[in-house]
C-alpha cells in the first residue's frame, strides 16, 4: 500500500502538466480560463466528499464511542475545510477572468460558502468543548444532524438566481461536453484530488490519534 | 455474600403517563419556572424592542423606496428574529447545567422527551415574542402587510422551524464554552436555508399572496428537523 | 418476584490523565454493597456511571430483572441515585420538585402519596417553602425523598448523610435498612460510620485496580 503514496506524487505531477499542456482551451471560454476545471471541481467534488466521510465516521462513531472514528471524522472536516476554501478561491479567479467580478451570487458557488461556514462551525464547536469524549459526542450530533438538513442548504439556498455555472459536467442533457483529451485529464484529475484526499485523510487522523495519546500521557 | 434471591419491591403501578405527557410536563415545569421569574422572556422582549426600534429609527424616517420595501423589511424582521432566538432560546438547557438539576432530569427521562418539552416551550414563547413584534416591525416601519394570513402561517411554520433547530443546538452548546458566540455560528448555516425561505414566503405575503413554494420547503425542513433532532438528542445532552 | 440484579463487567474511567480505576467487575441482587475510598478516589463516578448519568470509558454496566435486561424507562425507574451533585429547582417547593419529576418520569404520584414521601424524609413541615429556601440538610433529605421516589428495586446512595443531625441520620438508616431488605442499595462514603455490616464491599483507592470484597 506505501508504493501508492509514492506513485501519487508524479501522478499528479502528470494532471497538472497535462492540464496545461494537453488538451486545447475549451470553446466559449476567455483564453486559457477552462483549464480552471481540472482543478475547480475536483476541488469542490473533495470538499463535499469530505462531508460524507465525516457524516459516516460520526455514526461510526455513535455507534461504537471508538475514538479513531472521531479522529477521521474531524480530519474529514479539517481538509474538506481547505478543498472548499480551494474550490472557492479558483471559482472566484474563474469568475474575474470571465466576467469580470468575483462573486456573482451563483447558487453554486454560494453553497460552498455556506459549506465553508459549515466545517467551520464544527471546528469552533469542537474548539470550544475541552473534555474530549464530550467533544467527540458533540461533535458527532452536529455533524449528523447538519447532514439531515444538508439537502436544503445546498438544493434550496442557492435557487435564489439562475446559475452562471458552465454546463460541460453537471448539465440537463446528462452528458459530458468535453473532448477526449479533456475527458481524460479531467477524470485523471478527479481521480488524483481524491487520492490526495485520502492520503491527507490518513496522514490527518493519524496525527490525531498520535496527539490524543500524547495528551492523555502527559497529564 | 449478598442473600439469596429475595423478593424486589412491588411492581410498578400500570398506570402511567406516555410520552406526550411526559414531555408536556418538561414543558409546563419550564413554563412554570418562566412565569415566575421571566428571565427568558424579557430578554427575548428587550432585544426584540431594541433591534426594531434601532431599525425603525435608521430606516424610518427617510423611507424605503416601494420596489425594495417588502424585500427589505422582510430580511431584517427574519435577521431580527434570528438573533432574537439566538439570545433567549438556549436558557431552556443552558439553565438547567447551570443550576445543576440537568442530573436530576436526565435521571427520571430521556433526552429525546426533554428535548420535545423544551422545544414545545421554546415555539410558545417564540410565538409570543412574534406576535409583538411583528406588529410593532410593521407599524414603525410602515410596512403594509398584502396578507395577514399568509403571514401568520409563515410565522407559524418558520418559527417552529427555528425553534426545534435552536433548542436542539442550545442542547449541544449546554456544556461547552462561550455559549453566546458558538450557538450563534453553528446554528447559522443550518437556519440560513429556513431563514432564506422565510424571508421569501413574507415577501409574497407582504404582496398579498400565500407563496407555496418556499412554505413547502420550510414544512419539509421542519419534519427533518425534528425528527432529527429526536434522534440525536441523547448524543447531543447526555454524559 | 423476580430480583433485580445490577452488573459491572470490567469497567474502567479515566478523565484526561491516569484512570480512577479499571476493569472493576462485581454483580449484587440484594444487600448492601459499601463503595469505599478516599477524596477523588471516583466513587462519585462510579455511582454516576451505575446510575446511567455518565459513560465508563470502557466496559458495561447491565441491570437485569431475572433474565430480561432493562433500559431507557424501566432502567431508570429501577435504579434511585441521590449524590452531591443533585440539585433542585430552587423556585418550586418541595412538592412542586417531587410532583415535576413524578410526571416527568410517567409515574405521577398523588398529592397523599407526595406528602407522605416528605414525612418520611422529616420535610412536612416545610411543604410550601421554596427549596431555595432550605438548608443544606433539608435539601439533603430532599435528595433522599428523591432517590426513594419510584420505591426503586435498586438504591444508589452517595454520601447520603451529609449535612443531616442525628435525626437525619436516623432516617437515612432507616431507609437503608428498609432497602436492603427488599433491594439493594449501594452506598457511597468517605465515613466508615456509614457502612453498616455491607454485604459487599468495593475499595477504590490510587491503585488502578479496585478490590471487591465479600
Amino acid at each position: 500500500m506505501k508504493i501508492l503514496k509514492f506513485l501519487l506524487l508524479p501522478y499528479m505531477a502528470a494532471v497538472i502538466a497535462g492540464a496545461f499542456l494537453w488538451p486545447a482551451p475549451a470553446q466559449g471560454f476567455i483564453g486559457e480560463s477552462s483549464r480552471i476545471v481540472f482543478f475547480h471541481v475536483p476541488c469542490a467534488w473533495t470538499g463535499a466528499l469530505a462531508f460524507l466521510v465525516a457524516a459516516g465516521y460520526s455514526i461510526a462513531y455513535l455507534a461504537t464511542r471508538n475514538p479513531r472514528h472521531d479522529d477521521v471524522a474531524a480530519a474529514a472536516v479539517r481538509i474538506g475545510l481547505l478543498f472548499a476554501v480551494l474550490a472557492l478561491v479558483t471559482g472566484s479567479l474563474f469568475a474575474k477572468v470571465m466576467w469580470g467580478s468575483y462573486w456573482n451570487w451563483d447558487p453554486r458557488e454560494s453553497s460552498f460558502l455556506l459549506l465553508i461556514f459549515l466545517y467551520a462551525a464544527y471546528l469552533f464547536l469542537r474548539a470550544a468543548v475541552e473534555d474530549p469524549e464530550r467533544r467527540a459526542k458533540m461533535s458527532a450530533a452536529y455533524a449528523l444532524f447538519s447532514a439531515v438538513l444538508m439537502p436544503f442548504l445546498f438544493f434550496v439556498a442557492p435557487r435564489i438566481t439562475s446559475s452562471l455555472h458552465p454546463q460541460t459536467v453537471i448539465n440537463s442533457q446528462g452528458k459530458i461536453l468535453m473532448d477526449a483529451p479533456t475527458k481524460a485529464v479531467f477524470f485523471g484529475a478527479l481521480i488524483g484530488f481524491t487520492a490526495v484526499f485520502f492520503w491527507m485523510l490518513s496522514l490527518e487522523s493519524r496525527s490525531a490519534r498520535l496527539e490524543r495519546a500524547a495528551a492523555a500521557a502527559r497529564r | 455474600m449478598a442473600a439469596s434471591v429475595s423478593s424486589s419491591v412491588s411492581p410498578l403501578p400500570s398506570s402511567g403517563w406516555g410520552p406526550l405527557r411526559r414531555a408536556w410536563a418538561v414543558c409546563a415545569k419550564d413554563a412554570a419556572q418562566e412565569l415566575r421569574r421571566r428571565i427568558a422572556a424579557a430578554s427575548l422582549f428587550f432585544f426584540a424592542a431594541t433591534a426594531v426600534t434601532l431599525v425603525s429609527f435608521a430606516v424610518g424616517p427617510f423611507g424605503l423606496p416601494a420596489e425594495a420595501r417588502d424585500r427589505v423589511c422582510s430580511a431584517l424582521l427574519w435577521i431580527i428574529l434570528f438573533f432574537c432566538a439566538a439570545t433567549g432560546l438556549p436558557r431552556a438547557f443552558v439553565r438547567e447545567e447551570e443550576t445543576g438539576t440537568a442530573y436530576a432530569l436526565r435521571k427520571v427521562v430521556s433526552s429525546s422527551l426533554t428535548l420535545a418539552g423544551k422545544t414545545l416551550f421554546n415555539y410558545v414563547l417564540f410565538l409570543a415574542i412574534t406576535a409583538v413584534t411583528v406588529p410593532a416591525f410593521a407599524i414603525l416601519l410602515e410596512w403594509r402587510m398584502g396578507s395577514a394570513g399568509a403571514l401568520v402561517v409563515v410565522m407559524v411554520l418558520g418559527g417552529y422551524g427555528l425553534s426545534v433547530v435552536s433548542t436542539f443546538l442550545a442542547a449541544l452548546v449546554a456544556k461547552a464554552s462561550q455559549k453566546n458566540v458558538l450557538f450563534v455560528v453553528i446554528s447559522f448555516p443550518l437556519l440560513l436555508p429556513l431563514l432564506l425561505s422565510a424571508i421569501t414566503a413574507t415577501i409574497a405575503a407582504a404582496g398579498g399572496e400565500m407563496a407555496s413554494t418556499p412554505i413547502r420547503v420550510i414544512v419539509a425542513y421542519d419534519g427533518a428537523a425534528t425528527c432529527a433532532a429526536y434522534l440525536l438528542a441523547s448524543a447531543a445532552w447526555e454524559d | 418476584m423476580l430480583a433485580t440484579t445490577l452488573e459491572a463487567r470490567e469497567l474502567s474511567k479515566a478523565f484526561a490523565g491516569p484512570p480512577l480505576f479499571t476493569k472493576l467487575s462485581f454483580r449484587a441482587e440484594s444487600g448492601f454493597l459499601a463503595v469505599r475510598g478516599r477524596n477523588g478516589s471516583g466513587k462519585t463516578t462510579l455511582l454516576k456511571i451505575l446510575a446511567s448519568l455518565a459513560h465508563a470509558s470502557s466496559g458495561s454496566v447491565s441491570v437485569r430483572r431475572g433474565d430480561a435486561e432493562l433500559a431507557g424507562d424501566e432502567r431508570r425507574l429501577a435504579v434511585g441515585w441521590a449524590g452531591p451533585d443533585l440539585a433542585f429547582y430552587e423556585d418550586f417547593t418541595a412538592v412542586e420538585n417531587l410532583r415535576f419529576f413524578g410526571r416527568a418520569g410517567g409515574r405521577p404520584a398523588g398529592e397523599a402519596a407526595i406528602a407522605q414521601r416528605l414525612d418520611d424524609v422529616g420535610l412536612s413541615g416545610a411543604f410550601d417553602r421554596r427549596v431555595g429556601a432550605f438548608s443544606t440538610g433539608m435539601k439533603q433529605r430532599l435528595k433522599i425523598a428523591f432517590s426513594l421516589l419510584f420505591d426503586p428495586p435498586i438504591l444508589l446512595l452517595d454520601e447520603p448523610m451529609i449535612g443531616l443531625d442525628a435525626d437525619g441520620r436516623a432516617i437515612v438508616e432507616k431507609a437503608v435498612g428498609a432497602q436492603r431488605r427488599a433491594g439493594l442499595v449501594v452506598l457511597a462514603s468517605n465515613d466508615s460510620r456509614d457502612f453498616l455490616e455491607p454485604d459487599q464491599t468495593i475499595e477504590l483507592g490510587d491503585r488502578e485496580t479496585a478490590d471487591v470484597r465479600r
